[in-house]
C-alpha cells in the first residue's frame, strides 16, 4: 500500500504516517491487496505518473476521499456533501475554513477517481442502487446518481447532516436527494434556476436566469448556516473566491496549453483527472498548495513542449470530445491515445462571455451556468462550432453520456450540424460516463478504427 | 347526444383553425403539463391547442433521427410530429408555449426551437416554489408571455379579459372535477377512458364550445349513475402522462375486469381540481394556481411526500382497493418515485402494478395477463 500511496503522490514520510488510516478506508471500501495491485498496475498504464503533479492530484483525490469516509471517526459534527452542485466547493470550503467541525465535501468526484479510475471498483456500489430506486435496464438512470445511492445505502459513506443537489440539469439528482429524504429522513437542499433561455433574447436571458440561480443559492447558504451555527458571510465567500482564482486561471493556462500543444503533451485520460480535481472540496488553506500543483503540471509540459515530445506523433488528427469522456475509468481514453488521436479538449471548458456584474459573489458563483453543458441547445452548438474552428479539429468524438438526458438528448443533434457545417467526422458513442461495465474493448476499438481511417482520409 | 357533437366538433377543428388563421386569427399552441394558462392565450384572442398526441411508430422513428431512445416516447413523439408534419394540430401553429418542465419536454423544446420555423416562447417553471422569489420568477415569466402574445396576435390583454377567459376555464375545469367526482359512487357512470377522451378533447376543441358539452355531459351523466357494474375493483391510475392515443392499456383494464374510479395523472389529464381566484390581480392569480396549486409531478423538487399524501387521500375517497402505477419507458423520475409508492403502498397493504408502456404493441399479452393477475389479487382471489 505504501507503493500505491507514494505512485500517488505521498512522501515516503507521509506514506508511513497516512497507512493506518488508509488501511481502515480501505477496508471499509474493500479495497484488498488484489485491488491495490491492479491499482497500481492501472495508474502506471493510463497516467502520466511520472510528472510530480500528475501523482499530487491523485493525493489530493486520496485525500478526499479518506475525510469523507472518515468523517465521523474524525469528529466531524458537521458533515455537508453536495452531489452535482456547482460551486458547492466554494460554500464547503468556506464552512469548512471557520470550523474544525463541520466537514464538507463535493461527491462522488474524489470516489470515482480513486476506486473507479484506479482500482476499478465501483460496480458493487451501482448494483447497490439498481436494487434500490435506481434500476438497471432501459430507464437508464445516471451512473453518478447511483454512485451517491450506492455510497450511502452500503455506509460506504457517513449519513451526512446536510445533503444538497441542484436540478439545473438534471433531475434523476434532486429527486435522488427527494427519496433520501423520505427513505432515510436523510435532510436534504436543492438550489435550482430555470433553463428557459431563448436564443433570441440569450444574452439577457442569461442574467435572468444566473440571478435567480443566486438568490436560490443564498438559501443554501442560509440552510447551511442554521446547521453549522454560524453565518455564511458573502466575505467568506469572496475570501475562497479569491484564493480560488488563482487555481481557477492555472486551470485555464493548463487547459490552453493543452489545448494548442502538438505533438499532444498529457493524455486524455487526465482530462477527467482536472475535471475531477477542479471539483474537490479543497480546503481554503490548501488551495494555494493546489494551485501550486497546477502551475507545476504547466511547467512540465512546457518542458516536454521544448523538447518536441508528447504523447502521441506530432501531426496527429486534432480531436475534441464533448464532455469529458469517463470519470470512473479511463480504458476508452487510453485507447483513444493508443490510436494516436491527439484529444485536445472536451467542450466542457467552453463558455459563452457573461455580460453581467458579477461583483456579488453568488452571481459570479451562478455564471458557470455559461458554460457548455448548461446552455440550451440551439446555443451550445454554435458555441461548440465556433471553438472547433478556433482550435482547428479535424474530428469529433461524440461521447454522450446516456443517463444524462440534458446531454444525451443534445449529441445527435450537435453531431449533425458539425457534420454540416464543418465537413468533419464525427463519431457519436453512447456510453454511460459513470459506469465502467459498459467498456467494450472490440467494440470501440473498431468504432474509432473507422473514425481513424475517415479523419485520415480527410486529412 | 354530447359525444357525438363533440365528435363532430373535433373532426371540424383543424379544417376550423385553418380558417381562423386565413381570418388573421392565430393559434398557440404548448406543450402538455398545466403549466401555460390558456386563459392567456384566449385573452389574447387567439385559439390554444395543448399537443397531448400520443402517436405511433412513424413519429417515434422520426424521432431518433434527432435524439436517443434514452427519451421517453410522450417526448419523442412531439419531435416526431414536429418532423413529419402530418399532423394538422402541430403544423397550424402560430406560436408555441413550452413550458420547462422535465428534461424530456424541455428537450424536445429546443429542438422545435432548433428548426426556428415558429414563434416559440418558453415559459420557466421553477422546480420549487417555497420562496416568494420563486413564485415571482413564475408570475414575471407569465407577463413576458403576455408581452409575447400581445406582439404575436396584435391583440392587447386586458384584466376584463384575462378575468374572462379565467372564468370561461374555471368553469371548464368545474365541470370536469363535476363529472369526475361522480365516480365516487359505487357504480361510477363513466370509465377512465371516456374520462380521459374528455380531457383530452378539452385540450383541443375550442373552449367555449367544450364548457357547453360538459355542461350537458355533466347532467347526462348524473343520470346514468347506476348503470354500470359495481362488482369491480375500484382502482386508482398513477401516470406521468396518459397522452391523446395511449388508451390500450385503459381499455385493458376494463377487460380484465377493473375500474379505475380516480386517476392522478400530470400530462394528459386537466388540473380539474384548480380554481383561479377571480378576485385578485389576474396575473398574480394565474401565477399562484398554475404553480402553486396543483399536486407537483414528480419532476418537481420535494414532490414525493406530498403527491403519497394526495395519493393516500384519494385512495380514502374513492374507496380504492388497488393502484396502477403506469409510467412511459425512460422516464427516470416516475420510475425512481415507483420504488417509493410501492414501498409506502405495501405498508398499508393496499396492492401496486407497476406498468412500463413505450407505446409499442409487442407487449400487449404481457401486460393483460400482468393486469389479469393483478385483479384477481386486488379481489381477494390471489394471494398478494
Amino acid at each position: 500500500m505504501i507503493e500505491l500511496l507514494e505512485m500517488c503522490g505521498f512522501t515516503a514520510a507521509e506514506a508511513g504516517k497516512e497507512l493506518p488510516r488508509f488501511r481502515q478506508v480501505f477496508d471499509r471500501l474493500g479495497i484488498n491487496e488484489e485491488d491495490i495491485n491492479r491499482g497500481k498496475k492501472r495508474l502506471a498504464e493510463y497516467y502520466d505518473i511520472e510528472l510530480a503533479a500528475v501523482r499530487k492530484i491523485f493525493r489530493f483525490c486520496l485525500r478526499e476521499m479518506a475525510d469523507s469516509v472518515m468523517a465521523r471517526e474524525d469528529g466531524k459534527e458537521k458533515v455537508i456533501f453536495g452531489f452535482m452542485a456547482p460551486i458547492f466547493d466554494v460554500i464547503g470550503a468556506a464552512a469548512m475554513a471557520r470550523s474544525r467541525d463541520v466537514y464538507a465535501a463535493h461527491q462522488c468526484w474524489a470516489y470515482l477517481m480513486t476506486v473507479g479510475s484506479i482500482f476499478g471498483k465501483t460496480v458493487k456500489v451501482l448494483e447497490t442502487a439498481e436494487q434500490s430506486w435506481l434500476k438497471s435496464g432501459a430507464v437508464t438512470h445516471c451512473g453518478n446518481v447511483k454512485t451517491l445511492l450506492g455510497l450511502l445505502e452500503s455506509s460506504l459513506l457517513p449519513r451526512p447532516d446536510l445533503l444538497v443537489s441542484t436540478g439545473f440539469s438534471c433531475e434523476t439528482a434532486p429527486k435522488t436527494l427527494d427519496l433520501l429524504q423520505e427513505v432515510y429522513d436523510i435532510p436534504v437542499h436543492c438550489f435550482d434556476s430555470c433553463q428557459d433561455r431563448e436564443l433570441v433574447e440569450y444574452d439577457q436571458a442569461s442574467k435572468r436566469m444566473i440571478e435567480l440561480a443566486a438568490r436560490s443559492l443564498r438559501t443554501f447558504t442560509s440552510r447551511v448556516g442554521e446547521l453549522v451555527g454560524f453565518p455564511i458571510t458573502d466575505n467568506m465567500l469572496r475570501e475562497v473566491l479569491d484564493v480560488k482564482k488563482e487555481f481557477n486561471l492555472a486551470m485555464d493556462r493548463l487547459h490552453f496549453l493543452i489545448e494548442n500543444s502538438d505533438p499532444l503533451l498529457l493524455g486524455p485520460a487526465h482530462q477527467s483527472l482536472l475535471m475531477a480535481f477542479g471539483s474537490l472540496t479543497i480546503r481554503l488553506e490548501e488551495i494555494p498548495e493546489a494551485t501550486v500543483v497546477l502551475n507545476d503540471l504547466i511547467k512540465d509540459l512546457e518542458n516536454r513542449a521544448g523538447k518536441g515530445e508528447g504523447v502521441v506523433a506530432g501531426g496527429a488528427p486534432r480531436i475534441l470530445t464533448i464532455l469529458p469522456m469517463h470519470h470512473a475509468d479511463p480504458r476508452l481514453e487510453h485507447l483513444v491515445e493508443e490510436m494516436g488521436l491527439a484529444l485536445v479538449a472536451t467542450d466542457f471548458g467552453f463558455n459563452i462571455p457573461y455580460e453581467g456584474d458579477t461583483g456579488d459573489p453568488y452571481i459570479e458563483m451562478s455564471v458557470h451556468l455559461m458554460g457548455s453543458m448548461a446552455s440550451c441547445l440551439p446555443r451550445r452548438i454554435p458555441l461548440i462550432i465556433e471553438n472547433c474552428r478556433r482550435l482547428k479539429i479535424d474530428g469529433v468524438l461524440n461521447t454522450y453520456h446516456v443517463g444524462c438526458r440534458t446531454v444525451a438528448g443534445d449529441a445527435l443533434m450537435i453531431g449533425e450540424a458539425i457534420g454540416k457545417e464543418l465537413g468533419i467526422p464525427v463519431l457519436n458513442l453512447e456510453w454511460e460516463s459513470f459506469d465502467p461495465r459498459v467498456f467494450d474493448k472490440d467494440s470501440y476499438t473498431w468504432q474509432l478504427e473507422t473514425f481513424k481511417t475517415l479523419l485520415n482520409y480527410r486529412l | 347526444m354530447w359525444s357525438e357533437r363533440l365528435e363532430e366538433h373535433l373532426r371540424q377543428r383543424p379544417e376550423r383553425l385553418d380558417e381562423y388563421r386565413k381570418q388573421g386569427k392565430k393559434v398557440v399552441g404548448s406543450f402538455p403539463g398545466n403549466y401555460v394558462p390558456e386563459e392567456l392565450i384566449v385573452a389574447a384572442g387567439a385559439a390554444p391547442v395543448c399537443l397531448v398526441n400520443a402517436s405511433g411508430v412513424p413519429q417515434l422513428e422520426a424521432s431518433l433521427t434527432v435524439m436517443p431512445n434514452v427519451f421517453c416516447p410522450f417526448a419523442r413523439t412531439l419531435v416526431g410530429e414536429k418532423l413529419l408534419r402530418t399532423n394538422p394540430y402541430y403544423r397550424v401553429l402560430d406560436m408555441l408555449v413550452a413550458p420547462i418542465t422535465c428534461q424530456h419536454v424541455k428537450k424536445a423544446a429546443e429542438i422545435w426551437e432548433c428548426h426556428q420555423d415558429i414563434e416559440l416562447f418558453k415559459l420557466g417553471v421553477p422546480h420549487q416554489h417555497n420562496y416568494d422569489f420563486e413564485q415571482q420568477y413564475f408570475q414575471d415569466r407569465l407577463g413576458a408571455l403576455k408581452d409575447r402574445l400581445e406582439a404575436v396576435t396584435g391583440n392587447r390583454i386586458t384584466d376584463t379579459s384575462i378575468g374572462k377567459a379565467i372564468e370561461l376555464y374555471n368553469r371548464m375545469r368545474g365541470l370536469l372535477n363535476k363529472i369526475g367526482e361522480l365516480r365516487l359512487a359505487p357504480s361510477p357512470p363513466l370509465s377512465i377512458l371516456e374520462f380521459v377522451r374528455l380531457n383530452h378533447a378539452s385540450f383541443y376543441a375550442d373552449p367555449e364550445f367544450m364548457v357547453e358539452v360538459l355542461d350537458q355531459a355533466c347532467e347526462e351523466l348524473s343520470q346514468r349513475t347506476g348503470s354500470r357494474d359495481t362488482d369491480k375493483p375500484r382502482l386508482m391510475l398513477i401516470a406521468p402522462n396518459v397522452g391523446l392515443g395511449d388508451y390500450r392499456m385503459l381499455e385493458m383494464v376494463g377487460e380484465a375486469g377493473g375500474d379505475i374510479v380516480i386517476e392522478e395523472i400530470y400530462e394528459g389529464v386537466r388540473n380539474y381540481r384548480q380554481t383561479v381566484d377571480i378576485n385578485g390581480e389576474p396575473m398574480h392569480a394565474l401565477a399562484v394556481s398554475y404553480l402553486n396549486d396543483r399536486v407537483p409531478p414528480a419532476f418537481m423538487r420535494y414532490s414525493a411526500g406530498k403527491r403519497l399524501d394526495f395519493v393516500l387521500n384519494m385512495i380514502r375517497e374513492y374507496r380504492v382497493s388497488g393502484v396502477i402505477w403506469y409510467e412511459l419507458l425512460c422516464c427516470e423520475t416516475y420510475d425512481s418515485e415507483s420504488y417509493f409508492f410501492l414501498r409506502e403502498l405495501e405498508d398499508r397493504k393496499i396492492p401496486m402494478l407497476i406498468l412500463e408502456s413505450d407505446y409499442g404493441t409487442t407487449d400487449a399479452g404481457q401486460i393483460r395477463t400482468r393486469l389479469e393477475a393483478f385483479i384477481e389479487i386486488v379481489k381477494g382471489e390471489l394471494v398478494w
